[in-house]
């Protein structure tokens, strides 16, 4: 495609959902509202461990105003020795973590939930079920849950042979390794901590759920997908997909947070006892403690490298913190660590690590961060040892087209040694840096996916454009596929809705995350589109009489091909569409397909901070990242998502963490104690976008979404180094404890 | 939401009444720290005497050698007083940094004074500058205002009206937020004038306090490096998931540094 000919993709079109959004007229799934509706609350459990010995729940059904009330025994079973995947999710593992079954299994864990005619009465509920609990030894964090005399979560679960908390394993390997390393002239060897963090969207779960007499069941609700929240309800409930329509909210932040459910099936159950409509609203609390967050991790990663900068070997091992019950992100730590790489020996392992805490959630590129957190810390100190330039160091050993990676693919052609160019030849890279301040790099690479996408395109009876797809919009979807068909229609942007639709009115969709939604979408739209246009060139023919292939579509119009088709004055969509009728009805077309060759994102981030010896306080003061976006659709969002990954990897860095309390339990379960970072934190985050167009993409689009949150964690660092010449292993780097390493280097 | 009488007096003497009948009736200013307590049933008042319509609770003015400002006056309009920022910069300032602008476009300096929040930002500048509180029937000094975390000299009924701030050579104000709420992890206001050497400490225990030894220094020598090297005892500070006690103990000595090269 040729950019220079391109007037709507590339460009930072106005954004459909902006005035709905700044006017507060969106409609959140909290928004929602039904004649009889009824309220739902959850009982959670106040122990971090514990059996389950019996529920009454009698008194709260005699309260005036309860409708219905709900436990374990309402949710299907999925009993833990048959695997029941859907996606990435495994519903033995859902069914329990929506409410809990033979255990409760962290502080917040759901046991049991009431209907009622208030919220207050729903609470007051709440408190009159009687749960007997046998309260358990618990384990939070990782060191401790591997431990061999730990508390063990799920007896079910066995690794090499013995009850444990490790849930699973996964490996990479390339090559010999210990060849590798004998080669090396350096090789440098660290271990690295970081805390669990919440991804921190501002809307809190909600839903709104009706099931009719008939069993017919709708529900509206704050997801990535509704149907994931089909399938999964369905799964969970019992109900088949046919009889659930599951309608997308405007959906206010996900950051995958939102790719699996909490309320729904609950508030399913409670309207099929009740026979009223039931909605359900977490707070902040709620949110905090039981859903999301993101893992903790432990890691060790060794690089070896010869002395003229060409790593030969690398290995990985990393624990992450998948929380009650199993499913941590390890594909992406020890899958996305090294990918960024041409090293020819790699052995990369990841742990799925259980504990009384709860189920960790996807948050943006999960697992990556983590694992490229400690590739990019060695590589900075291998940099330092070899006396090479961080940057020339990445790119001498940058993946390229036909590198083969550690965990499987062979690279087509991508755009991650530009990123590093870009960087070296960027201002920033060689300012002059102020007193206390320092310069950090750090790279990142992220899967990106395909999958299942459905597109309908339907020209409307007054010449205009409605576009369905089935993928809630939280990265600038609608804006962007309103870009691409305003482009290949030849008309303007402003002429294209685009909507989102739900699962009665739209195909099959899979979820939005994993960086796929434009990749996908796109395509699907593209190829509808390229559909609607053949019809209207067979519209055209035939009101000219000639053949379709003597009619092209140019500008937005019907034209003859050529003077050998006759000479007759174009047909523009809006006279096209106002003949429909009698030239064969309806013009639209819809495509559903199962997309593939979305290939990975690459990025490279430089940082400046500065720090406040007296305070502990680290600052970034300057951060610019690069990335290759293949094709940049919509300048603006695709800035939005860079500037917003930086900002989620800043707090990761250096202020966020969740903090237990001596009784198994978050301590700091609102934003007031979650230290979250805010726009005054922050400085402003440049961005500089490369674009080597995706060739397996007709626009050469790349997911852009979660690359950009990779690499902050290790460019932070690397600048904390750079500024103070003390390196930190564990983050958040807060205050007090980099005073306190400070202070110790100075006693 | 659970039922409470609402009264709108639009005089001091009427409000009074009011909250002397009745001991479970609370006064309501800008609402900051009341309206949260009552929304998580921290409170539950049995009336609310609204202040808002009182004149008198209003207005700040300079007089003389000192600068008045009444109750109701909000953090904004502290922090833009030409009165203020004429002759006690460094009070402007700190009005400034309360919060943000929601914050300051509401809450109050006889609210924030009155709760007596250990990170609250006001009180550091009544301690610090020596002011003193007025009521509708006394006026307080400073030094015997501030009793306990929460809690204060008021007796039941009783209503700050206003505060009188001594105008001083110099005075300084800093502060570091929690990364979190943003409210005072640990401040120090400072100020040399009428009321003599003053450094206040706020944010660090569990009710504002003057660090004697400072103050003794700066009387001595008002400079930065005079404080640099005193330390504050962590005992009794606060420790917290934000930061322990030895932490905030480090963070006087720097923040009392720092006041008072902003006091310059």
């Amino acid at each position: 495609m040729n950019v220079v000919s391109n007037k709507w993709i590339g460009q930072r079109t106005i954004r459909p959902d902006g005035a709905d959004k700044v006017t507060g007229r969106a409609a959140y799934a909290a928004d929602a509202t039904m004649p009889g509706m009824i309220w739902g609350k959850i009982l959670r459990s106040p122990h971090p461990h514990a059996r389950i010995r019996s529920i009454d729940t009698s008194k709260a059904e005699a309260l005036p105003g309860v409708k219905a009330v709900v436990t374990a025994k309402d949710i299907v079973d999925f009993p833990v020795d048959t695997p029941v995947p859907l996606g990435i999710q495994d519903m033995r593992w859902m069914c329990r973590n929506v409410m809990a079954r033979e255990k409760a299994l962290f502080h917040g864990h759901p046991v049991a939930a009431v209907a009622a005619t208030t919220e207050e009465i729903a609470a007051e509920a709440c408190r009159l079920i009687e749960v007997d609990y046998e309260v358990l030894p618990w384990v939070i964090e990782i060191e401790d849950a591997i431990r061999p005399d730990a508390p063990i979560l799920h007896d079910f679960l066995r690794f090499e042979g013995r009850p444990s908390n490790i849930a699973g394993k996964l490996e990479h390997r390339l090559g010999d390794v210990e060849a590798g390393f004998a080669e090396a002239d350096v090789v440098i060897e660290r271990s690295f901590a970081t805390r669990p963090v919440h991804q921190g969207y501002i809307e809190p779960h909600a839903c709104l759920v009706s099931v009719a007499p008939d069993g017919k069941t709708t529900i509206w609700s704050s997801s990535q997908g509704q149907f994931m929240v089909r399938a999964m309800t369905s799964l969970l409930t019992g109900i088949p997909q046919s009889d659930i329509r599951a309608i997308p909210a405007e959906i206010g932040g996900g950051f995958g947070g939102k790719t699996i459910i909490y309320l729904e099936p609950v508030a399913v159950m409670l309207s099929k006892k009740s026979g009223r409509p039931v909605k359900m609203v977490m707070t902040r609390e709620e949110v905090m403690r039981a859903t999301g967050p993101t893992s903790a991790s432990r890691s060790t990663v060794k690089i070896g490298a010869r002395r003229d900068g060409r790593i030969v070997a690398a290995q990985g091992t990393f624990y992450l913190q998948a929380g009650a019950l199993p499913g941590s992100p390890i594909r992406g730590a020890a899958g996305c660590a090294f990918a960024p790489y041409d090293i020819p020996n790699v052995h990369s392992v990841g742990y799925d690590v259980v504990s009384n805490r709860s189920k960790v959630a996807a948050y943006r590129a999960p697992g990556a961060p983590i694992g490229a957190y400690a590739v990019e810390c060695v590589l900075d100190e291998l940099a330092e040892a070899l006396g090479m330039d961080p940057l020339e160091l990445r790119l001498k050993n940058a993946a390229r087209q036909g590198t083969k990676a550690a965990h499987g693919p062979v690279y087509p052609r991508i755009g991650f040694a530009e990123t590093i160019e870009a960087a070296l030849a960027h201002p920033h890279y060689k300012a002059p840096l102020g007193k206390r301040q320092g310069r950090g790099v750090a790279c990142g690479f992220w899967f990106n996916a395909g999958g299942e996408s459905s597109a309908q395109v339907n020209v409307t009876e007054d010449g205009n454009v409605v576009v369905t797809t089935g993928h809630p919009d939280i990265g600038g979807s609608r804006a962007s596929i309103a870009n691409i068909t305003a482009e290949l229609l030849g008309i303007d942007y402003r002429r294209v809705s685009v909507l989102i639709g739900d699962t009665a009115t739209i195909g099959y969709s899979n979820l939005t995350g994993g960086s796929r939604v434009l990749f996908a979408s796109a395509t699907v739209v593209t190829q509808s589109v390229e559909k609607v246009i053949t019809q209207l060139r067979e519209r055209a023919a035939k009101i000219w009489g000639i053949d379709p292939d003597a009619v092209k579509w140019e500008d937005g119009q019907a034209l003859p091909a050529g003077d050998n088709a006759g000479r007759f004055p174009p047909l523009t969509l809006k006279q096209l569409a106002a003949k429909a009728s009698e030239t064969g009805g309806p013009i639209g077309a819809g495509v559903q397909l199962n997309t593939t060759g979305a290939e990975g994102g690459f990025a490279t981030h430089i940082c400046d901070v500065e720090v406040d010896p007296e305070l502990g306080i680290v600052r970034v003061v300057r951060y610019t990242a690069f990335q290759d976006a293949g094709r940049a659709i919509h300048p603006g969002y695709v800035e939005g998502q860079m500037q917003g990954g930086v900002a989620q990897g800043i707090g990761w860095a250096l202020s966020e963490e969740y903090v237990y309390d001596r009784q198994g339990r978050v301590d700091n379960a609102s934003f007031l104690d979650y230290r979250m970072p805010v726009c005054s934190d922050l400085p402003m985050i440049d961005t500089v976008i490369i674009e080597v167009p995706n060739p397996k993409h007709p626009q050469g689009v790349r997911g852009v979404g979660e690359v950009p949150i990779v690499p902050p964690l290790a460019a932070i660092s690397n600048a904390v180094y750079n500024a103070l010449g003390r390196r930190f292993y564990s983050l958040p780097m807060s205050p007090p404890k980099v005073l306190a390493t400070l202070e110790g280097a100075a006693a | 939401m659970y039922e409470f009488a609402y009264h709108k007096p639009s005089s001091v003497a009427d409000a009074v009444k009011l909250l002397s009948a009745d001991p479970e009736a609370r006064p309501i200013a800008g609402g900051h720290t009341l309206l949260p307590a009552l929304k998580h049933r921290l409170a539950r008042p049995t009336a609310l005497v609204d202040l808002s319509g009182i004149a008198e609770l209003r207005g700040i003015r300079r007089e003389g050698d000192k600068v008045v400002i009444g109750a109701l006056a909000r953090h904004a309009e502290v922090a833009n007083s030409d009165a203020v920022k004429g002759a006690i910069p460094a009070l402007a300032r700190l009005a400034g940094t309360i919060g943000d602008v929601q914050v300051r476009n509401r809450g109050t300096l006889g609210g924030s004074v009155a709760n007596n929040d250990p990170a609250a930002d006001y009180p550091a500048a009544v301690l610090g500058l020596g002011a003193t509180v007025v009521t509708d029937r006394r006026r307080i000094a400073a030094d015997d205002f501030f009793t306990g975390m929460f809690s204060t000299a008021l007796e039941p009924g009783e209503l700050l009206v206003a505060i009188e701030f001594p105008i001083p050579e110099k005075a300084g104000y800093a502060k570091m937020k929690n990364p979190a709420s943003r409210y005072v992890m640990t401040g120090a206001f400072v100020s040399r004038g009428p009321q003599g050497v003053r450094v206040a400490i706020n944010g660090a225990g569990p009710c504002v306090f003057r660090q004697r030894e400072m103050e003794a220094a700066l009387a001595a020598n008002w400079s930065p490096d005079a404080v640099a090297n005193i330390r504050q005892s962590p005992d009794g500070l606060n420790s917290d998931i934000h930061g322990s006690a030895e932490y905030r103990a480090h963070l006087v000595t720097v923040m009392a540094k720092r006041a008072v090269a902003d006091a310059g």
